[in-house]
């Protein structure tokens, strides 16, 4: 009885120790096939389902209602020509007890040049990992970016609606908007981003140090991310407010208009 | 040097009452500790060997002691024998459909197959199949996983869960554990290596209870009146089934009497329920990989981590940037761990040092707040959790009010007591995803943006 009981410990698996029977050998199979699923994305949240279930179809509904983006294969779903590119890496160090410790730091801009930009910065030892990492977090902010008219409203917005200015750290970064034509006339950093965002026409201004490479180009991106914070005549009328694809009815859409009318303006998508 | 003796009664710290000491033991033992110092000899480390620098995000010796842990993964049964192989005598471990009942005559009864919030009964979620190989008595020992389908319970249980065990609180997600020794009555003592499909057809299991006609899951005690042969887990169940299917079916059965005493499914497939399940799985196990960049830098987290941009405009309180922070850092954690497996549905690790991973810093468990076992007052411990992709594969609906969870995690007896109770509830802990909104309005905070005020749960 004992022998036997130790065989069949040997033999019999169950959850903490491995499982290998002779037919499940057979149905491997099945999970190599799988493995190479494995690349495909399993959601994690609410909104990364409804995202691969392809009941969300433009980025646009997620930045209406400001939903946190916690997955960056959501924004590669949506956004799907995005691009990107390495500004920089600069090693930063550390001093320590035995000597230097040095890292890597890489600024990565994304965009599909039709009016989404995203930035992302990323400290790691080892450059690819930088790299890789700064991609994933530039994905997870992605903004859009409002583009107008600098005059006649012919054709698609070419540049950027009127005089926004970003700063970060001591730069700060002005845009103008600039006649069809113009070309993005700016320093090679900022250009890139406006590159990124789809933006034709600009002048640009910077002022402030504007050799340091991360706060340069954190100021240009936080620059187009204020164009749809700008409150223009458009926005003057009423929001109606619209239902997240998660919340329930809540009382405060009950509130009276009175209250919600108080309130910065809902950021809408122009056309 | 003159030291003032404490007075008696008054020693409040304790180095004072050191050197009281010291002056008045003498200089003799004055002497002797100079001597000792005398003879240290304070060489600094530093000219001669480069000490290592402990740094912190050096986290390779983290992954050496680090239990090893089993992950499960979603299978689709595709062939007949797949389907044999979910029948309770090849002790699967399954999710979704019906549950393999291990102990399959004393089934849980009562107010502990419903939840308590709703009063519907429990829908099945997963099984796990996990003897203990050092204890007899849990030769067979499989944990089942029950779960009430509506969000709002689910909310409710929220609160519920950190309460009191004594107390009997309410609770929507239960899971049972039952274990039985090599010898038992229900199962041979040889185990079948696998079926082919020649020995399928005679291979069944033995005594079975009665099983609700609509759900399948539990116990069948009450009983349709008109037919006598459908029996049912409660009222409500009987009332689906009534108007589905079983109002035209009843009399035909009444019509025609069969031998057994009620319509027990074929034992030797495995049966499908008219009602409301989620479909059904096999879980394969593997053991996690370590990373795929292991030669890289230990903590890869770092990826994912947000870190965020300066917005002067939002007036975020303190407290609010730290908690971001922390869930921020958490939830990369997370997020890089799950990346070596996307697929994966269910952590396994039964270890002393095992702990669960959570996919936030908040509405997590800490170790010291595990409770003890209800049965034998022994201390609990992380078992296994359950993982968000399962949410995928069961096609759950999106809605506002649809199912969500970050993770779920249980905890059982360390020990694995037994008592005279078949089915022993264990201990179950969800945690949700925060809602931005309920963040907001509990800390009586409104920002003066309406983004934020709209901003809802993921």
């Amino acid at each position: 009885m004992a022998e036997r009981g130790g065989e069949r410990g040997g033999e019999r698996g169950g959850f903490g120790r491995r499982f290998g029977r002779g037919d499940r050998g057979g149905r491997r199979g099945g999970r190599r096939g799988q493995r190479q699923e494995e690349e495909k994305w399993v959601p994690v949240t609410k909104l990364g389902r409804l995202v691969k279930e392809q009941k969300i179809s433009k980025i646009e509904e997620i930045y209406l209602h400001s939903l946190p983006v916690k997955e960056h294969q959501i924004v590669e779903t949506l956004v799907p020509g995005l691009k990107d590119e390495v500004m920089k890496i600069t090693p930063v160090q550390k001093q320590t007890r035995a000597g230097q410790r040095t890292r890597f730091k890489a600024f990565v801009v994304v965009g599909d040049c039709d009016g989404h930009v995203g930035l992302g910065v990323k400290c790691a030892k080892e450059v690819a990992t930088a790299i890789r990492g700064a991609i994933i977090l530039a994905k997870l902010s992605v903004v859009p970016v409002r583009r107008g008219y600098w005059g006649n409203k012919i054709g698609q917005p070419h540049t950027v609606p009127c005089k926004v200015t970003g700063k970060c750290g001591s730069v700060t970064v002005r845009m103008v908007p600039a006649p069809r034509g113009s070309g993005i006339v700016a320093a090679r950093v900022p250009k890139k981003v406006l590159q990124f965002a789809g933006i034709e026409d600009v002048f640009t201004s910077s002022r402030g140090s504007t050799k340091t490479l991360g706060n340069f180009v954190k100021a240009t991106f936080d620059c187009l991310m204020k164009t749809y914070g700008f409150l223009t005549p458009e926005f003057w009328k009423e929001t109606s407010f619209r239902m997240t694809p998660f919340q329930q009815f809540t009382d405060l859409l009950a509130i009276p208009t009175k209250g919600l009318m108080l309130e910065a303006p809902v950021e809408t998508v122009e056309a | 040097m003159k030291v003032r003796l404490p007075a008696a009664g008054t020693f409040k710290a304790p180095f004072r009452t050191f050197t009281a000491r010291k002056s008045c033991s003498g200089t003799l033992k004055m002497e002797s500790n100079t001597n000792k110092l005398q003879n240290l000899h304070i060489t600094s480390n530093e000219e001669t060997y480069p000490v290592p620098e402990i740094d912190c995000t050096d986290d390779e010796d983290d992954e050496v002691m680090e239990p090893q842990v089993t992950l499960g993964f979603i299978d689709e049964p595709e062939e007949p024998e797949d389907w044999h192989l979910l029948l309770p005598q090849h002790f699967p471990n399954k999710a979704g459909g019906v549950p393999a009942w291990l102990d399959p005559v004393n089934l849980p009864s009562g107010k502990s197959r419903s939840c308590d919030f709703c009063g519907e009964p429990l829908r099945f979620v997963l099984q796990v199949y996990a003897p203990i190989h050092s204890k007899e008595t849990a030769y067979h020992r499989t944990l089942f996983v029950f779960m009430c389908p509506s969000m709002a319970c689910l909310l409710l249980d929220q609160h519920e869960q950190g309460k009191d065990r004594a107390a009997n609180p309410k609770r929507s997600v239960k899971v049972f554990r039952c274990q039985l020794a090599q010898d038992n009555a229900f199962y041979q003592l040889e185990e079948h290596e696998g079926c082919s499909e020649s020995i399928e057809s005679q291979c069944a299991g033995g005594p079975r209870a009665q099983l609700c006609h609509w759900c399948g899951t539990w116990k069948g005690e009450k009983r349709c009146s008109v037919c006598r042969k459908a029996y049912y887990c409660s009222k409500k169940h009987q009332e689906l089934d009534w108007r589905s299917s079983h109002k035209n079916e009843c009399h035909q059965i009444l019509g025609a009497p069969n031998d057994s005493d009620s319509i027990l499914p074929d034992a030797r497939k495995v049966p499908v329920f008219a009602g409301a399940a989620w479909p059904e799985y096999t879980v394969v196990d593997e053991t996690e990989k370590p990373p795929r960049f292991a030669n890289c830098d230990g903590n890869s987290s770092e990826l994912y981590v947000v870190q965020g941009q300066n917005e002067p405009d939002h007036m975020l309180s303190l407290m609010d940037e730290f908690e971001a922070d922390a869930d921020n850092r958490c939830w990369a954690s997370f997020l890089d761990r799950i990346s070596r497996a996307p697929h994966q549905v269910l952590r396994y690790c039964r270890e002393a040092k095992a702990k669960p991973l959570w996919a936030m810093s908040s509405g997590s468990l800490a170790t010291a707040a595990i409770p003890s076992c209800i049965y034998c007052s022994g201390p609990l411990r992380y078992e296994f959790q359950i993982m968000p992709q399962l949410l995928h594969f069961f096609h759950v609906e999106n809605k506002p009010d649809s199912l969500d969870w970050a993770t779920i995690v249980v905890f059982t007896c360390q020990g694995s007591c037994d008592r005279n109770i078949n089915y022993k509830e264990e201990f179950v802990w969800v945690q949700l995803y925060p809602t931005t909104a309920t963040r907001y309005r509990s800390s009586g905070y409104q920002s003066p943006s309406t983004n934020k005020i709209l901003r809802s749960d993921l």
